[in-house]
């Protein structure tokens, strides 16, 4: 009889020993989406997840990654191999950053000046990052965003190419996470298709560090487009946009002008521009903090209560300047459900207490 | 692993069972339930040969009222349930053990609602996976998700197994493409998953149902993502000398870049039996064929299926681009009806599903005829190369002694071997009963107990599909008892 | 030919070569509208299995299982692996019948009826009468609204072919019978209408699983039509079954006699260019919608022939969206199970509405009548084209 297989990564097994079996404690990735779904309790501990690539399989397009790694790191390394994943990792954003403009965030603790950051090593100070280049677009260093992969995946929240790229939660194949009686635990496998078992990945991501503490991932990696570029359109309605540019990865829209990213083979997207009207290479807009979630037909009712908006067309998000005033209910049934999870996987609540996954 | 053609005990039906059929009667009317020898027998036993229990009442309802209908009167008689698609499922997902109160959604089965301008569309369980595309081609829309099956199958099963497809290379398995859920738990309470914006909050219980094999309720209603048609399509045709030659071809075409819609594979004996069946012009001396989809735009897919044809080229492969649309469907007619015209070959397969790294085909395959040589049995091989899903389907007569055990001997064999090379032990057909004991191959006793809490948190009472995917040190106590107090059989 | 014979009496290997795949489910009516395993080819292939082996006795259940079934056909069709599934459910038919003779008395009489040719015109010209005078309630009979009271005659021209004439199609569709004798003489052919030498084909009695009834017939079509000119046959039904002789009788001289039947369209296809086409507004109007009958699509493999033959008749030729689905006409079937039959009508009847359609077109007496119940302008092809061939 064959037995599965050993974690013997070093760095996983000191991350899963300094979890251990109890008392209250909450990862702490690049900070940058700290705030989602409330600031945990001050007095918890904090720990934070080892980093570096595992092991990345080219050929397979599949990486390992420790969940610490920052998403720029990550996609620098696999640029070099012409792939990337559907994580953030803010290249295809005006600044590079993958920050909206640094202002305005909710809480702004700590944000994104970098100051409230522990010193933690392999946090991104500057130093040692890739310079970006072999990034898509070339626009700017990737490198100033901190975000990191396991923060990345348990927010759960797509770049705005989802579009045409997919979901994040859909790259992920494999998750290795600390449960709350302090066991390393596998959840989904290696291989780019698998039905073994139930998804566990699915209830891990997006979990806000609720369920499990994720040490590390593998991910499906995309090849990165022959050609890639944001064309800015004016006076057109954003569903032409959707509906006519095939090769479109994301179609943005403030209200007046709308953004596409053309993403695909240098001909096809040529094919594309020749269709539009006067179509200029623009990077998109700045994108404001808040999230408000829709289905993508009610992007074209927003009214005033958004204040500036760049809405994703044909996905449903929209960056706004405030707070959603009147997010989608949940029913009760669902919150029971949500509350069941969270009981079993956490009885004690020692995972990231004061936060919940419903109030985004 | 056992198996066997089905079940065939006889035996007398309890009291208990009368009443609970009354019962069940009573809340869906007489014309939904039956409960005769016939109909259970049938509802016994799903696509595969694993079949160890007996069906007990078999219900059809229409609404969503009617499931949770079922459910309460499933509590009321500490019955399990078990839900039923078209009964084309290969891992005896559908199959019961012990004698459940089984749901047949196949009257559920109205698309309720397609809302093209967001490309979503709600569809009851029981609309079959190419109805469902063939309502919606004039729209220009399809659902993606293309099970070899999906001629028959429902989109309720495609949810229960997160099932695949060829083209799920390129567009991904159904969970990519199902938005929300309206599930009936076992508490008989119809709750929605997910949702039709963007981010609905809360954890993502839409994408932990999908996959679950029927074990944390029964979905009714579900909103499809549908995905609008390519503008161009071209299937390449490559024969191979050797298997070899062909798998180191699906490697050179992913490693340069280009996402193919579809990179299948077929055997020689393969080949010969679907040929006799749809005369598309498979060549029958190669060893090995690759069906090759790509698709997108018009000039990019010229410049693919080029670099497509050379690299096949390249590997000593004979390239053939299908001319037009008919020839493309026939080229696929026969790919997905292969499992069927292997009853060309033997009467009775046995169809497996794993998963290896893609740069581990060659020598998985070698292995697998190893194996197979070595059990004296015959091996077809029909796979989707390009995600590295491996089908060998091993083809016997049941009735030669010791044949069963031979099948169950070879295909442990052949997981041990994609196990070790860094595999999975199913791809897309799931556990169901078929792999539940070998999932401690793949998982450690902490994963597996991370499963069941997540089970529990559906179906606290282990009422949905008991017994199945997870070995039974890790589910639910009363499962213990399943095999061990067979039921009485059908025909009582 | 049969190895290993069962307690069901059916060939073992026929029984044996279905896996179980499910491929046939979607291409069956009666699983289509009811959703249940018992009405479907895999369920019922299961149930004979275990009629077979003796795991359970022919239940009312069983039974009714077998008899829900309309022979169409479709599952052949769709099936990867050839089950010869008519076979098994004919020969499991004829089983139950000589077991528990469960074909209804009325049944039996109007089967008998049809290889007695003055009886059944006789018969059916009174009913015409009786229709005329508002005495019969012909829908919940399931015959056609309005029967010929009186036939044309239908004379020979010589013995180039034998025009197959059957029963009920002679009796009620004598019509359809001049158009095919037209068209076909328009090739240049003369034409021997088979008439009362050869009553019936035997079908529907096979259908019933009245095997020995069908033999006697069958050697009786067969000793009357001697000699080798081709047989062309009009009606569906009529075509498959004496097609079928061969092995039904399993005889040399059965396998000769099935090698020279037609169906009459096939035979067409081959001589098309023997006919002086019409010009363009000689054309059949309007919107032409082919209903392929299961026994020319799905048993006899002809329906490509209908649509060559047909073309260049009609003005505009549309196909329905249901790939060939049963209208649920079965010959009796629609008698013997009347609400399933309906319910697999109603599929076809959307199918016919979606396509939008001026006239149907349908190969087999059966299904025009059906669906001529259901309010549809029903013709045959045939009828068309002489049609066509008249404005000339």
């Amino acid at each position: 009889m064959i037995t599965p297989p050993v974690i013997d990564d070093e760095a996983l097994l000191a991350f899963a020993a300094e979890i251990g079996p109890r008392d209250p404690v909450v990862v702490r990735g690049g900070g940058t989406q700290w705030d989602v779904g409330g600031a945990p309790n001050g007095d918890v501990r904090e720990v934070r997840a080892p980093s570096g690539i595992v092991e990345y399989r080219p050929d397979e397009m599949t990486v390992c990654v420790r969940a610490g790694t920052t998403v720029a790191e990550l996609h620098a390394a696999l640029a070099e191999n012409g792939q990337r994943t559907a994580l953030p990792d803010g290249s295809g954003l005006p600044d590079g950053s993958g920050l909206p403009d640094g202002s305005g965030w909710p809480d702004g603790s700590g944000w994104p000046d970098g100051s409230g950051l522990p010193d933690g090593s392999g946090l991104p100070d500057g130093s040692g990052r890739p310079d970006g280049s072999g990034l898509p677009d070339g626009s700017g260093p990737c490198g100033s965003s901190p975000s990191t992969v396991g923060g990345a995946i348990a927010v759960g929240r797509s770049p705005v190419t989802r579009l045409g790229d997919g979901h994040l939660r859909d790259a992920v194949l494999q998750l290795h996470y600390v449960a709350a009686d302090g066991r390393l635990v596998t959840a989904g496998g290696p291989t780019v298709k698998n039905v073994s078992g139930f998804d566990m990945c699915r209830i891990l991501v997006g979990s806000l560090g609720t369920l499990g503490c994720i040490g590390d991932v593998i991910l499906r990696t995309r090849p990165i487009p022959e050609h890639e570029q944001w064309a800015k359109l004016d006076d057109i309605e954003p569903q032409i946009v959707l509906n006519t540019v095939k090769t479109a990865t994301a179609v943005l829209w403030d209200g007046s002008a709308v953004w596409a990213r053309l993403a695909g083979h240098q001909v096809d997207v040529e094919d594309d521009l020749a269709r539009l009207p006067d179509a200029p290479e623009t990077p998109p807009p700045e994108l404001p903090p808040f999230r408000w979630s829709r289905r993508p037909k009610d992007l074209y009712r927003l009214g005033e209560e958004t204040g500036r908006f760049v809405a994703e067309i044909g996905v449903g998000v929209v960056h706004c300047e405030r707070p959603d005033p009147d997010p989608p209910p949940i029913p009760a049934g669902v919150a029971a459900l949500n509350r069941r999870v969270r009981d079993l996987f956490d009885p004690d609540r020692r995972f990231n207490p004061g936060r919940s996954v419903e109030r985004t | 692993m056992r198996l066997g053609r089905r079940n065939r005990q006889g035996g007398a039906r309890h009291d208990r069972t009368d009443r609970c059929v009354a019962d069940l009667v009573g809340a869906l009317g007489p014309e939904r339930v039956r409960a005769d020898g016939a109909a259970r027998h049938l509802a016994s036993a799903d696509a595969s040969m694993f079949s160890d229990g007996t069906a007990g009442p078999v219900c059809f309802p229409d609404s969503t009222e009617h499931v949770q209908a079922v459910m309460r009167v499933a509590a009321s008689h500490d019955r399990a349930v078990l839900p039923r698609g078209a009964g084309s499922g290969l891992s005896g997902g559908a199959a019961p053990l012990g004698d459940p109160i089984v749901v047949s959604t196949t009257r559920m089965n109205r698309v309720l609602e397609v809302d093209a301008e967001d490309r979503v569309a709600w569809v009851q369980p029981g609309v079959v996976n190419l109805d469902l595309s063939r309502q919606v081609a004039p729209l220009g829309l399809h659902f993606a998700p293309d099970p070899s099956s999906q001629q028959v199958c429902t989109i309720g099963g495609n949810v229960a197994n997160n099932s695949g497809g060829p083209h799920c290379l390129a567009y991904g398995v159904t969970s990519a493409h199902v938005l929300a859920v309206e599930v009936v738990l076992s508490s008989g309470e119809a709750v929605v998953l997910g949702g039709l914006d963007a981010e609905p909050s809360g954890y993502d219980l839409r994408g932990a149902f999908v996959g679950s094999e029927g074990m944390f309720g029964i979905a009714t209603k579900i909103a499809v993502r549908l995905t609008p048609d390519p503008e161009s399509i071209k299937t390449l045709l490559l024969s191979f000398d050797s298997v070899a030659d062909a798998a180191a071809t699906v490697g050179a075409v992913i490693a340069s870049g280009l996402v193919p819609a579809a990179v299948e594979m077929m055997d020689q004996r393969c080949v010969a039996a679907v040929e006799d069946f749809v005369q598309a012009g498979y060549p029958r001396e190669a060893a090995a064929v690759l069906l090759i989809e790509v698709d997108g735009l018009s000039r990019g897919v010229e410049a693919d299926t080029r670099k497509v044809a050379e690299i096949g080229r390249a590997h000593g492969g004979n390239v053939r681009v299908a001319a037009d649309e008919e020839e493309r469907a026939l080229l696929w007619k026969g790919r997905k009806s292969a499992f069927g015209a292997i009853a060309r070959v033997a009467p009775d397969y046995y169809l497996h599903d794993t998963v290896v790294p893609r740069s581990k085909l060659v020598e998985v395959l070698k292995a697998v005829y190893e194996i197979v040589d070595r059990h004296d049995l015959v091996a077809v091989n029909v796979f989707h190369a390009g995600d590295g899903n491996l089908h060998p389907l091993l083809a016997y007569d049941s009735r030669q002694p010791g044949a069963n055990e031979r099948v169950a001997a070879a295909g442990q064999e052949i997981l041990e071997v994609s196990l070790a090379v860094g595999g999975v032990l199913s791809g897309e057909h799931g556990i169901g009963v078929e792999k539940r004991d070998f999932m401690e191959f793949q998982f450690t006793a902490a994963d597996l107990e991370q499963q069941a809490l997540l089970r529990r948190s559906f179906d606290p009472h282990c009422r949905l599909n008991p017994g199945k995917v997870l070995p039974s040190a890790h589910s639910c106590a009363d499962v213990a008892s399943l095999s061990a107090s067979r039921p009485d059989g059908v025909w009582g | 030919m049969t190895d290993s014979l069962g307690l069901l009496g059916v060939d073992q290997a026929e029984l044996d070569s279905c896996v179980a795949c499910g491929l046939c489910l979607p291409h069956c009516p009666t699983y289509r509208v009811t959703g249940a395993d018992t009405h479907s080819p895999r369920g019922r292939i299961a149930l004979m299995r275990v009629v077979d082996e003796g795991i359970a006795p022919l239940s009312d259940e069983i039974v009714e299982s077998f008899d829900s079934c309309i022979q169409c056909r479709a599952c052949e069709t769709a099936c990867p692996g050839d089950v010869p599934f008519g076979h098994l459910l004919e020969a499991t038919k004829e089983f139950v019948e000589t077991t528990q003779r469960r074909a209804p008395w009325w049944l039996k009489l109007g089967l008998r009826g049809l290889t007695r040719p003055r009886l059944l015109r006789f018969v059916s010209s009174s009913l015409a009468v009786a229709q005329r005078l508002r005495l019969v309630p012909s829908r919940r009979m399931g015959i056609p609204e309005r029967l010929p009271v009186r036939r044309r005659a239908l004379r020979p021209t010589g013995d180039d072919v034998w025009l197959f004439t059957g029963c009920v199609m002679d009796a009620w569709q004598r019509d359809v019978h001049l158009a095919t004798k037209e068209v076909v003489e328009a090739t240049g052919t003369t034409v021997r209408p088979t008439g009362d030498a050869a009553p019936c084909c035997g079908a529907l009695h096979t259908h019933a699983g009245l095997g020995d009834d069908a033999r006697k017939l069958a050697a009786r079509v067969i000793s009357a039509l001697d000699g080798d000119n081709a047989i062309l046959v009009n009606s569906a039904g009529c075509g498959a079954a004496l097609k079928d002789y061969g092995r039904l009788l399993d005889s040399d001289e059965a396998r000769a006699f099935s090698e020279r039947v037609l169906d009459v369209h096939e035979w067409l296809a081959d001589r098309i260019d023997q006919i002086e086409m019409p010009d363009a507004q000689a054309r059949t109007g309007g919107r032409v919608a082919i209903q392929d009958p299961c026994h020319v699509r799905h048993v006899q493999g002809t329906h490509m022939a209908v649509r060559r033959v047909l073309e260049p008749f009609v003005s505009e030729l549309v196909e329905l969206d249901d790939e060939g689905m049963c209208c649920g006409a079965g010959g009796a079937f629609s008698l013997v199970q009347r609400q399933l039959a309906l319910d697999v009508r109603d599929r076809k009847t959307a199918a016919i509405d979606r396509a939008e359609a001026d006239v149907v077109v349908s190969a087999n007496p059966g299904c025009s009548m059906h669906l001529a119940a259901a309010g549809h302008a029903v013709r045959h092809p045939v009828e068309l084209i002489a049609e066509a061939l008249r404005s000339r």
